[in-house]
């Protein structure tokens, strides 16, 4: 009894981990990538990493799955709070995923890269020259993977 | 057989769900009424509007009758249902954030889609502004922000398209932080109900696990409030979007976030250090905000600029403790929701260097006096309302010690900074020897919005001390925590939950 305890609680040291570790991921992808969707990859782990932490936070070692049938008997339960709050986290997740995406591809279809920093800086120079100009015509090379 | 308050309990607390449930059903219904007929479609966004606004005012009468109002929707009682509380400082916010979508009503064209966004900012912000739980709050906030990438991209430019895109990568960001802050108090705590946690925090969130759970929480919301570091999009967006929605985002969105903020401050946290990380992100934001104004060239980069500073007043203002900080803060967070769109809307054809403002005065006189107006009044200047917003906030500030006098010193070199780079493109306004102005008229679809706001300002300005009076009304409300805790539990609060030690 006394080792399920312990490994009990090293799983809730891997999970905590394992949470952290993707949001480090998740922003040090979003970090060293320029291609826009590289970054929007590392996001998605960002965000994978903030919904098993709320996994993790309603996790109970010695519990059953919180699903209550007609003449059950009563069992301590894992926390379905944290389980339901990462469902609506999900599905939010996917529908900025998707918006981001779409987004993207209307970038590419202007400006024929995908590069964010070569993006940020034509952001830059139209503060510089006039705003009310439309902006320049997409270059020639047009470039799929600019990583 | 009724009791009169009864009654009026009742159709407040039907008020406060109808504020949030119109204008959502509205938005998904404005594309197929516009299809059936153009008329139709063309007043319905107006009309929802006018309707939300009048209800937010009734509700607004009706509290200060009755105290807060709270909602178990759905009749399932707090804390695990999800509770709505109508008070004084809620109802303001929907009742500004109805107001403001009306003024700033996307119009010219078929503007249906942006329409739709608006409506649903309204619905959305109405929510963030009367949830009294933390992962409802979450989820308002991220339809407003998903409504903010949608309009920061509604111009068809390539540019928008960039700017929306690098907003909604901070954005997202920003959310999953929230929402791990969120994740932390709800280990510490074990419940989300606002209330619930307030009763129950008290000595459990005073140490490195609270702070890190508030500091998270103000990265998150702080993206759409424009607190450094998290507001690299504000020049970006503001530069590319029109001024509706740059005035939008920067007087609506913005407030809304930071209310959020300073509700869960002072329920939550009203016993821990937490306030220094607002007050320090606050004077970052004041810092650099005005610094970047004043070394922008274009007149839309200057005024976002200011914006992230005058939002860094109100995080200072939010951070000072009690009442007297959360007036001030209203009353900053007030006046630059009046006056930042309005300076949109007068600078929306001023777009490109400042200096094809030469001249501009004497081509579009009635612009060029709105503008003196607004500016005069963001500065600080004497009888406008923008020097007793400064005044409250100096005020609250130098009655506390440490970070809190440096922060009243920033405020004071700051208001200096704001002078220096508005006067300077009011004299290039009024500069007779000018060349021809380059810059083109202001259309009156854009003049008179601004000018029904400057009106606003003005008659604010003549009436301070009931205005005054109000807003202390509010503070003192939003910051008793007994007695809002008192209105979500009346029969006493119930324990935490059961929880396995950890």
């Amino acid at each position: 009894m006394q080792a399920l305890a312990t490994d009990l609680e090293l799983l809730q040291t891997v999970l905590y981990s394992g949470a952290f570790g993707l949001v480090l991921l998740g922003l040090y992808a979003m970090a060293s990538h320029r291609h826009l969707v590289r970054i929007l990859l590392g996001l998605t782990l960002l965000e994978g990493g903030a919904n098993l932490f709320l996994v993790a936070v309603g996790f109970r070692a010695d519990a059953v799955a919180p699903i209550v049938t007609p003449g059950a008997q009563a069992l301590p339960m894992v926390d379905p709070v944290p389980q339901a709050l990462i469902l609506t986290a999900i599905v939010i997740g996917v529908g900025v995923l998707a918006l981001g995406l779409a987004l993207t591809v209307r970038v590419f279809e202007v400006h024929g890269t995908l590069d964010v920093r070569a993006l940020a800086q034509r952001l830059t120079q139209a503060g510089e020259a006039t705003p009310e100009e439309p902006s320049p015509a997409p270059p020639v090379s047009v470039t799929r993977d600019a990583s | 057989m009724t009791d009169p308050l009864d009654s009026i309990i009742r159709q407040a607390q039907e008020l406060t769900l109808l504020l949030i449930v119109v204008p959502l059903l509205a938005a998904f219904l404005l594309a197929s009424l516009s299809r059936a007929s153009e008329l139709l479609g063309r007043i319905a966004g107006p009309v929802v509007l006018i309707a939300s606004a009048l209800m937010a005012g009734q509700l607004w009468l009706l509290v200060q009758r009755t105290g807060t109002v709270v909602v178990a929707v759905g009749g399932f009682p707090a804390p695990l249902g999800i509770v709505l509380h109508a008070d004084p400082l809620g109802v303001v916010f929907a009742l500004a954030t109805a107001l403001m979508a009306l003024l700033l009503w996307p119009r010219g064209g078929p503007r249906v889609r942006e329409q739709t966004l608006t409506l649903l900012l309204v619905a959305a912000g109405s929510g963030m502004a009367l949830s009294g739980d933390l992962f409802n709050l979450y989820v308002f906030y991220e339809i407003v922000a998903v409504v903010s990438y949608g309009l920061a991209a509604g111009r068809d430019r390539g540019l928008a398209y960039v700017a929306a895109v690098r907003y909604l990568i901070l954005g997202a960001v920003g959310s999953a932080m929230a929402l791990i802050g969120i994740g932390l108090l709800y280990r510490a705590t074990g419940t989300l109900n606002l209330a619930h946690m307030a009763a129950l925090a008290p000595g459990t969130l005073d140490g490195p696990l609270g702070l890190a759970a508030f500091t998270l929480m103000v990265i998150g919301f702080g993206v759409k409030a424009e607190l450094f570091p998290v507001n690299t999009w504000v020049p970006e967006v503001y530069a590319t979007a029109s001024a509706r929605v740059s005035g939008l985002l920067a007087g609506v969105v913005s407030k809304l976030a930071l209310v959020v903020v300073v509700r869960v401050l002072i329920t939550v946290f009203a016993d821990t250090s937490a306030h220094l990380v607002l007050l320090a992100l606050g004077l970052l934001s004041v810092v650099s905000g005005e610094l970047a104004a004043l070394r922008a060239n274009d007149l839309w980069r200057v005024l976002a600029y200011s914006s992230i500073g005058q939002l860094g007043l109100v995080a200072i203002a939010f951070a000072v403790p009690g009442a007297p900080g959360v007036m001030a803060g209203l009353v900053v967070a007030l006046h630059h929701l009046v006056v930042k769109p309005a300076l949109f809307l007068v600078a929306e054809s001023w777009g490109g260097p400042v200096s094809q403002l030469a001249g501009a005065g004497r081509r579009s006189p009635w612009a060029a006096l709105l503008f003196v107006i607004l500016v005069l009044s963001l500065i600080g200047v004497p009888p406008f309302p923008g020097f007793w917003a400064k005044y409250l906030l100096l005020r609250g500030a130098l009655g506390q010690s440490g970070l809190f006098q440096v922060a009243a010193a920033a405020v004071g070199v700051a208001t200096v900074v704001e002078a220096a780079y508005l006067f300077r493109i009011v004299r290039l306004l009024y500069r007779a020897d000018g060349e021809r102005a380059l810059a083109s008229r202001p259309p009156a679809a854009d003049l008179v919005p601004a000018t029904v706001l400057a009106s606003v300002l003005l008659v604010a300005m003549f009436s301070v001390a009931p205005l005054g009076v109000a807003v202390d009304g509010i503070a003192r409300r939003a910051s008793d925590v007994g007695a809002y805790v008192q209105a979500v539990f009346p029969a006493g609060v119930p324990a935490a939950f059961a929880r396995e030690a950890p």
